[in-house]
């Protein structure tokens, strides 16, 4: 099966994904980081927030676009919410496929590592001190995640726990799951 | 023949109503958000009264063509009479889209088939024109220009 | 032998310094200015500015060359399209390495000015920005 998702989404990224130009995707999102940082006056926290809300609404709505296109059905387990998330998803939106690793023994933790961020070339963090503390700068995936996964009733703790731009030794999202929104699921599914 | 595309939110609310054949007598809006409503129960009900045989059988074809997977395994697929056909199909989010047409002619199936290939190009359209429009708001009715047109293109050419 | 390299910004400022010494003939690529030479090279190089202003624009190419000459020590300058001056001094003319130097020095900058954190005229204070003309200080001069 792992296969098959491979192949579908390296397919789908090459002929179905219209593409934009890197520099351009990735000026964009530094733009919008380094504005939200002036305008909220070096207020990482806030800032961190902000780009989750942003993230949040992307993903609600981007969520639809990648059912539509890579007509993905019910994923059986958490364990499928990962691969899914891995090789479709960032996949077919950034073109990278993070490493799923680290699971908990309860198969409700798990991480992704992202040997290349899309979103943080050429970034170099202000030299404020704070800001390698404090600043997530791809923080809007968190909110991808977040409101895309809850779009299908799977209701997500996302957060950043390293960030290379930081000095990290490497780049790794934590994926909790809290509970599936069994109210929400839509009748005439199982 | 493609009469008339409904689409319902996540708790049954009518957001979209276009007909597509001129020819028809129209209903008032309050009579779309009945029939709306109504649809939204007895799909409900009829999800709880599938045999579980059905339900196994019609599990979603994870992966097929490539393009929007029907959601809707064991609620109200499909209603046949002598005046009309009407499809259901479903997303993972909980969107209905309902098709209106013209009577199947022939094998039931095969009608089931062609317009489920429609509704997810319709879902496409809609992930497209309406999702990705920044002032759209979830589960409010659709109002973009864009979308009708190209829900218009796309019934003509078939 | 040593060199001195000045990014000066478009309003005259400078952004941007670092002294090295050459890796050639067995060179350490430790830099040996005097002490009173330390002191006096941001004056020189400050000085070939308006030498610059009135070259660029005589010449087509963003690499000047040397421009000026001060006791044995030569200035060339390399000017970006945004008109961010890269200034060399150095002691013997070898232009075709200098610039290469100064392109790829500008690549340096333009990777710079990419990330959205770093404003024009700004000082460069990149750690990595500085380890990397380094390295191609040893791979050049």
């Amino acid at each position: 099966m792992n296969k098959g998702i491979k192949a579908s989404s390296d397919d789908i990224w090459k002929n179905r994904v219209d593409k934009v130009n890197a520099e351009l995707f990735t000026l964009t999102y530094g733009s919008v980081v380094a504005q939200l940082v002036r305008d909220f006056k070096n207020d990482y926290q806030k800032v961190n927030q902000q780009l989750e809300k942003m993230g949040y609404n992307i993903g609600i709505r981007l969520v639809e676009d990648f059912l539509a296109k890579t007509g993905t059905g019910r994923c059986q387990s958490f364990k499928d919410t990962a691969e899914v998330v891995s090789k479709v998803g960032f996949k077919v939106f950034l073109n990278v496929t993070p490493q799923v690793t680290n699971w908990t023994s309860d198969g409700k933790t798990f991480s992704l590592i992202l040997d290349e961020n899309p979103l943080a070339e050429f970034v170099e963090l202000p030299d404020d001190e704070r800001a390698k503390k404090e600043l997530w700068y791809s923080n809007v995936l968190t909110g991808v995640l977040k409101g895309a996964l809850e779009m299908v009733q799977l209701e997500v703790d996302v957060n950043f726990v390293s960030d290379v731009l930081r000095g990290d030794d490497r780049t790794e999202l934590r994926l909790q799951l809290i509970r599936f929104l069994k109210d929400e699921m839509p009748a005439g599914e199982d | 023949m493609i009469q008339s595309l409904f689409i319902l939110n996540r708790s049954g609310g009518l957001i979209y109503q276009h007909d597509l054949n001129d020819g028809l007598n129209k209903l008032s809006a309050n009579e779309h958000l009945i029939l709306a409503g109504t649809i939204h129960g007895v799909f409900a009900i009829a999800s709880k009264l599938t045999p579980t045989a059905v339900k196994v059988s019609a599990q979603p074809r994870a992966q097929s063509q490539g393009s929007a997977v029907n959601g809707n395994t064991s609620g109200l697929k499909s209603i046949e009479t002598d005046k009309f056909s009407m499809y259901i199909f479903q997303t993972l989010t909980g969107v209905k889209f309902l098709l209106v047409t013209d009577p199947a002619q022939g094998d039931l199936n095969s009608g089931c088939d062609t317009a489920e290939n429609v509704l997810r190009k319709i879902y496409a359209l809609y992930a497209d024109y309406v999702m990705k429009n920044p002032f759209y708001e979830i589960d409010m009715p659709i109002r973009v220009d864009l979308f009708d047109r190209k829900i218009a293109e796309l019934v003509k050419a078939l | 032998m040593s060199y001195y390299l000045a990014l000066i910004g478009t309003t005259d400022n400078p952004i941007y310094e670092a002294e090295m010494g050459t890796y050639r003939q067995g060179g350490d690529g430790v830099p040996k200015f005097s002490a009173e030479m330390k002191e006096l090279n941001p004056f020189i190089v400050h000085a070939a500015i308006d030498i610059v202003e009135d070259v660029q624009w005589r010449s087509n190419s963003l690499y000047l060359k040397a421009v000026d000459e001060f006791y044995g020590y030569y200035i060339s300058a390399f000017v970006t399209p945004g008109n961010i001056k890269f200034l060399l001094l150095h002691e013997t003319k070898n232009d075709e390495s200098i610039r290469q130097f100064f392109n790829d020095v500008n690549d340096l900058y333009v990777k710079t000015v990419l990330n959205p954190f770093y404003n024009v005229n700004d000082p460069i204070t990149s750690a990595v920005f500085d380890l990397k003309v380094k390295q191609l200080g040893k791979k050049y001069l």
